[in-house]
């Protein structure tokens, strides 16, 4: 399906110069961006930096080229180059697809597109558009980011308005593959341990989110479901020296889920999430096997406010609880933030964030941190970017 | 009583600021857009991406000055934003794949020119600048 759909879109990139007039009747546009960011920790190394000593491992440059040749259809492609510490350090295909939007009750978008789970899947790559320099990391986790974000398939989408002064419902459904590259960095854990996805995991998803805009004016609630089907791929693990076992990783169906809000009103933002995330995984090898326990619940509420036209400020609390772990830090991360944005005018921005962090369940690899990871940690995160 | 007099002279000062803010502005269409008038909520929805019909059925394409005292004005009175916050969520359609950046002109003529030569073109001009071959849209 992968080859199919690429196909398509790029004979759709083809065949649609061809029948243009003009360029100008293509409307052709090229955008891009590029990010530096800097953490710096008082113990620990996390998101696989060096950042206890300081670490500037965190780059990213996207650059996009679309063709709209009518107001109703539109053909795109983005690219991203992205490193943090030992992930990353390629460019990668961020999305390529064909749109048609009928109306606004109904368009539809396929190749690889993002998808829109959660409040802010779709946009969660996308630094220039939100203040914060790391969103919530219990349900957007930087390291776990590029695998979550599109997949190969479709797309429907649309507004509906529901007349009585009830507001508007925007849908969106979509269904395709989606593809976790074997060297991403939901991983890492299972690297360190000797353990490797030599052909990544994949295999088919469908989702929907609605989000309900309310008749109480800037207040959207709204919720995601994605199903996905049993999911199965090789697994490899070398225990010692010359000793390659082979085996499977085997993820039974399961549905994550997540309900949100957000409120906003002149200099004001309000948002909060709640996910619920519980595959069912096994790692398989004869007469091996190893328990991969993961029921987790997470949150977050936040807060902003506009200080002034370039100048922005806000707070959030982010948690996460994995039930199938025992107790200790290793089971839970709290993490306590505060964070300010500054654009110096529409094309370049700073940000600055100090975060404070209980517990261990996310954000650490154990090669980085050999003499053990700490309970605690106070992170500062200085980033600026620049959008065109 | 103090109190009161000062929360009607906040009131009124609030109204006159937002009144000369929506007079300083003329949101124009192409003559072939069917709707004389727009809604403000039908305004803010088709310049930040999240609609491309009006009311009366009429497909439009926003059409922005790329600065300036109008453009703020206009940002300030009809889509509750500064400039910084309007772009960002530009952005975020823009690189997500869900929408193309829409047109930005230097100035009030080329807004002018622009609209009055393609269809759907929907924009907005100061209200001294001469605006020929468009037509005004009321907001309501």
């Amino acid at each position: 399906m992968k080859q199919f759909l690429m196909g398509v879109v790029m004979l759709a990139l083809t065949v649609i110069p061809a029948r243009a007039q003009s360029m100008e009747d293509l409307n052709i546009q090229i955008h891009g961006y590029a990010t530096q960011g800097f953490l710096y920790t008082n113990q620990n190394n996390l998101f696989t930096t060096n950042s206890s000593d300081g670490s500037p491992a965190w780059s990213e440059a996207v650059v996009n080229v679309t063709a709209q040749p009518d107001s109703k259809l539109r053909v795109g492609v983005q690219a991203r180059y992205f490193l943090l510490g030992n992930i990353g350090n390629a460019i990668t295909l961020d999305w390529a697809n064909a749109d048609y939007k009928f109306n606004d009750k109904l368009g539809v978008r396929f190749g690889k597109v993002k998808m829109p789970s959660n409040l802010f899947n779709e946009v969660q790559d996308i630094d220039p558009s939100y203040m914060w320099a790391l969103l919530p990391q219990s349900v957007y986790t930087l390291t776990n980011r590029n695998s979550a974000l599109s997949q190969y398939g479709g797309l429907v989408y649309g507004t509906l308005k529901l007349g009585n002064n009830l507001g508007k419902v925007e849908y969106r459904g979509w269904g395709g593959e989606q593809v976790l590259g074997g060297d991403d960095g939901y991983w890492i854990g299972l690297r360190e341990a000797g353990m490797n996805l030599p052909n990544g995991l994949s295999g088919s998803n469908i989702g929907a989110t609605l989000h309900w805009k309310m008749p109480f004016k800037g207040l959207m609630i709204g919720g995601t479901d994605t199903r996905k089907p049993a999911w199965s791929s090789q697994l490899t693990f070398a225990p010692a020296p010359g000793v390659l076992l082979t085996g499977s990783m085997d993820v039974k169906s399961f549905n994550q889920w997540a309900t949100f809000a957000v409120y906003e009103k002149n200099k004001i933002m309000l948002a909060g999430e709640y996910n619920k995330l519980a595959p069912g995984i096994t790692l398989s090898f004869p007469h091996l096997p190893i328990p991969f326990p993961v029921d987790k619940r997470q949150w977050y509420g936040m807060a902003s406010y506009k200080v002034t036209q370039k100048l922005s400020a806000g707070i959030y609390d982010s948690q996460q609880i994995n039930h199938a772990l025992p107790l200790g830090p290793a089971r839970f991360s709290k993490d306590w933030v505060i964070s300010g944005r500054y654009d110096f005018n529409q094309f370049l921005y700073a940000k600055a964030e100090q975060h404070f962090i209980d517990g261990t369940d996310n954000y650490f690899d154990e090669n980085l941190n050999p003499n053990g990871i700490q309970p605690t940690t106070k992170l500062t995160v200085l980033k600026i970017g620049v959008s065109f | 009583m103090k109190k009161s007099i000062l929360v009607s002279l906040l009131l009124a000062a609030a109204f006159v600021f937002a009144a000369r803010a929506q007079a300083q502005v003329l949101v124009i269409a192409n003559p072939g857009v069917k709707a004389s008038d727009v809604s403000k909520d039908d305004l803010r929805e088709v310049f930040t991406g999240n609609a491309t019909t009006l009311k009366d059925g009429s497909r439009v394409v926003p059409i922005l000055l790329k600065a300036g005292t109008t453009h703020e004005e206009f940002l300030q009175a009809y889509i509750g934003k500064s400039d910084t916050a309007y772009r960002a969520g530009w952005r975020s359609l823009v690189f997500s794949g869900q929408a193309s950046m829409p047109k930005s002109l230097e100035t009030d003529a080329a807004v002018v020119d622009f609209v009055a030569h393609n269809n759907g073109a929907i924009g907005y001009i100061g209200k001294a600048s001469p605006h020929e071959g468009v037509k005004v849209l009321a907001v309501k």
